[in-house]
């Protein structure tokens, strides 16, 4: 038995057959009337329908559980306002805890309303300018997105193409625009990450960090090796073929070859301290550059004691 | 099926690129229906260009579509859409989001700090024939669905869709021929 009367009332009395609603996790829905419905034998429960606008779908909730899963209103002109200026308003810093977020995200998207989609939207955004999203968070964002456009679409009466650029001109804004007589900040294009830097965050070993310390170990030594290439040759040229360390081979290459042949370095370094004379100009370039370290103005004294 | 209908002049290399760009970014068959008068009454003095909504419920175009096909206009005039909440913004375009048509408008390709005329058009045609399939923007510089006035877009003037981008499109495509 269907009843579909503008008179019924439904959740706490603000919600009327012929609404436009919107469902969480849903989008808009009309309400086209409420009905009787057996469950089971001797059970029976008065239902809402509900017909999605997106695909006609139609959605039964419990007349009890209208208010509990959030069923409410399309939002006014008003408030969508008050959403794009949070939209605009400069990012917000992104829960780093995937944990967390994921549990703030499914309660926002569940419970928290017009707002509480945008926020998802919003701070998920922002972590985009951080790293890739996850697949499954990539799927909240065009869910959260989804229904944000709905509900604007539906408030302004516009079209879902229009709310759709008018979302993003908060989120990605074009240069020179403005909301509310501001000008809003450009924001930085998102680096599009190379194949390495598409990994998730949390997953992260640390291997860059390794990467940049053996660079910036090398690039410097590989200056020094330079130089002391540079003193071998005026004093012994073939001296030369003992290079360790390749010669042009770039920082990455160098530092590559340098943590394979640091045992083979230490090697020649002691024996370069046990023949000081052929050591002895590089030892004084590196002990100029590098006063601090304590090791190689130990070897310039050992190499110009040799020398004497 | 994509079709394809010319609101003006457009080189046949041009046409060529963006027919071949379309089946690649989608897979599906692209061909090139003919031509079509701008209908003048969607034109917007106010929003200087044609009304993208408008254009395309007035065009008298009789290209007919059947099943999942898309129609996607080509324009050479500039597009306007009706102010929304943030007032006035850059377009090139317009779709029917998650329907069968589209408008793409080449103005000021070519020029300084633009792709392009094939590169742009191409990228902007493959955007526009997504939000059809209701793909919506994406965050990605690289894919094709980034919005259109954001510098990543200019950046990588190659027709690409994200990993998201095309298997949410690919679902579609299913969807709509099943």
């Amino acid at each position: 038995m269907t009843t579909s009367g503008k008179e019924i009332q439904i959740g706490d009395g603000s919600l009327r057959v012929g609404d436009r609603v919107v469902y969480p996790n849903q989008g808009i829905c009309r309400i086209t009337g409420v009905e009787v419905k057996q469950i089971a034998a001797g059970h029976s429960l008065e239902m809402v329908l509900l017909k999605r606008e997106e695909d006609g779908a139609t959605v039964m909730v419990p007349r009890a559980k209208v208010m509990g899963i959030g069923l409410r209103k399309v939002a006014s002109a008003e408030i969508i306002d008050e959403v794009f200026d949070y939209l605009a308003s400069p990012n917000d810093d992104p829960q780093l805890d995937w944990k967390v977020r994921h549990r703030e995200n499914a309660d926002k998207m569940t419970g928290g309303g017009l707002f509480g989609t945008a926020e998802v939207l919003k701070g998920l955004h922002a972590l985009t300018r951080i790293r890739p999203l996850p697949q499954k968070e990539r799927e909240l964002y065009d869910s959260a997105r989804h229904l944000l456009l709905g509900e604007i679409a539906a408030a302004c009466n516009i079209s879902m193409h229009t709310a759709e650029d008018n979302l993003d001109y908060a989120l990605f804004p074009p240069a020179g625009m403005k909301r509310k007589g501001v000008e809003l900040k450009l924001i930085a294009p998102v680096v599009a990450l190379p194949l390495k830097g598409m990994r998730s965050a949390d997953d992260d070993l640390g291997f860059e960090d390794e990467d940049e310390e053996d660079v910036a170990e090398v690039a410097p030594a590989g200056a020094s090796e330079e130089s002391e290439e540079d003193g071998e040759a005026e004093e012994e040229k073939p001296k030369r073929k003992l290079q360790l360390v390749p010669k042009g081979g770039g920082a990455v290459k160098a530092a590559r070859s340098e943590s394979k042949a640091k045992p083979a370095a230490k090697a020649a370094k002691s024996a370069k301290e046990k023949k000081p004379a052929k050591a002895a100009a590089p030892a004084k370039a590196a002990a100029a550059k590098k006063p601090a370290k304590g090791d190689k103005p130990k070897s310039a004294v050992k190499a110009k004691k040799g020398k004497s | 099926m994509i079709r394809i209908v010319t609101l003006g002049e457009f080189p046949p290399d041009v046409l060529d690129h963006v027919q071949r760009r379309l089946h690649a970014a989608y897979g599906m068959g692209c061909e090139l229906q003919g031509e079509a008068k701008l209908p003048k009454s969607a034109l917007d003095q106010a929003l200087g260009g044609y009304d993208g909504a408008k254009l395309i419920d007035q065009i008298d175009d009789d290209t007919e579509l059947y099943g999942d096909d898309k129609l996607l206009y080509l324009t050479t005039a500039p597009i306007s859409a009706p102010l929304g909440p943030m007032g006035k913004g850059p377009t090139d375009g317009f779709a029917q989001q998650g329907a069968g048509k589209c408008v793409v408008s080449s103005a000021l390709l070519g020029g300084k700090n633009q792709l392009s005329l094939e590169a742009g058009l191409a990228k902007r045609a493959a955007h526009y024939v997504g939000h059809l399939w209701d793909l919506h923007h994406c965050y990605d510089p690289r894919c094709a669905m980034h919005p259109g006035w954001a510098p990543g877009f200019l950046q990588y003037p190659e027709v690409a869709l994200c990993l998201f981008c095309r298997e949410k499109s690919e679902k579609k495509i299913k969807l709509g021929q099943g």
